[in-house]
């Protein structure tokens, strides 16, 4: 998707390294069930998300959000080979867990607004750029191995 | 479509957006053509200059418009149909265009209002948002 300059990097990073990634991630995958719940299909094993609360409070939802924005710092820091670095989660994502890639962009959308919530006015029109920037290309990385 | 629960939240997100519809609206444009520039060509008068009076106003507008469209939640069709002309005849805004927009409208909402702004709120106010947006290209074929 996208060309990362370095003005592009230096906004990722900087705010990233403000970023709690285990609030986030639980706040991230949790907003998604909620918002879109039909993304809950992928989630019969996690125990109760029966309401917004029973998602937001659920430990295998946090534990799960946890995971994926610890795997999206990873992408931070390989901002110019997104691809590469997905190579093997785009697999596993296709072969074995058979997630539809307009997820991966539900999810990146929830992220960009969990730190707009967080960051408030810090969250600039130039820093959402940047992000919309990083999501898009963690979801076509994510999505490039699909057969 | 609507349940209860999510025409009260609908209302207590406009009661946030209400007096500040300038504001909002003129930042929720700027997000829109900063973060996603292919749609400045829907507003060639707004984008080449970045006017901030501009912006204000076609801003104060576009909310006006959908304040309209919260009193009218249940009749969204009635209310929305000369809007929805506009878009079909004269506009024609690729549909492809409006989560784009939608999803400016929650950043601004959850940066300005943070707290405020809950996940159940967000959830009501998508579906809501999806729904003008189906309206308002309904008519283009």
């Amino acid at each position: 998707m996208g060309h990362f300059t370095e003005e592009d990097k230096a906004t990722i990073t900087s705010l990233w390294g403000k970023v709690n990634v285990e609030d986030a991630g639980g706040e991230t995958l949790g907003r998604l069930l909620v918002v879109y719940p039909w993304t809950q299909r992928f989630f019969d094993s996690f125990g109760n998300l029966s309401s917004a609360s029973a998602i937001m409070g659920n430990p295998k939802v946090k534990a799960h959000g946890k995971k994926v924005l610890t795997s999206l710092g990873d992408a931070i820091k390989n901002l110019d080979d997104l691809k590469g670095t997905f190579a093997q989660l785009s697999e596993l994502h296709c072969d074995k867990l058979h997630v539809d890639p307009e997820n991966f962009r539900l999810l990146g959308n929830v992220l960009v607004c969990v730190l707009a919530h967080h960051f408030g006015k810090e969250f600039t029109p130039q820093v959402q750029a940047a992000y919309q920037k990083v999501v898009a290309g963690v979801a076509n990385a994510l999505a490039h191995k699909y057969h | 479509m609507l349940s209860a629960q999510e025409r009260a939240q609908i209302a207590q997100v406009w009661d946030l957006i209400a007096g500040h519809e300038a504001q909002f609206g003129a930042e929720l444009l700027l997000r829109l053509f900063t973060v996603y520039p292919s749609t400045k060509v829907y507003f060639p008068h707004l984008s080449s200059c970045h006017d901030a009076t501009q912006l204000l106003s076609h801003g104060q507008r576009m909310l006006a418009a959908v304040g309209a469209a919260v009193q009218h939640m249940d009749h969204l069709r009635a209310a929305l149909s000369p809007l929805a002309d506009l878009h079909a005849l004269v506009l024609r805004v690729d549909p492809a265009n409006f989560p784009l927009l939608i999803q400016c409208f929650h950043v601004v909402l959850a940066s300005h209002l943070q707290d405020e702004f809950t996940v159940e709120m967000q959830a009501a106010w998508d579906k809501f948002l999806t729904g003008v947006a189906v309206v308002l290209t309904e008519k283009y074929r």
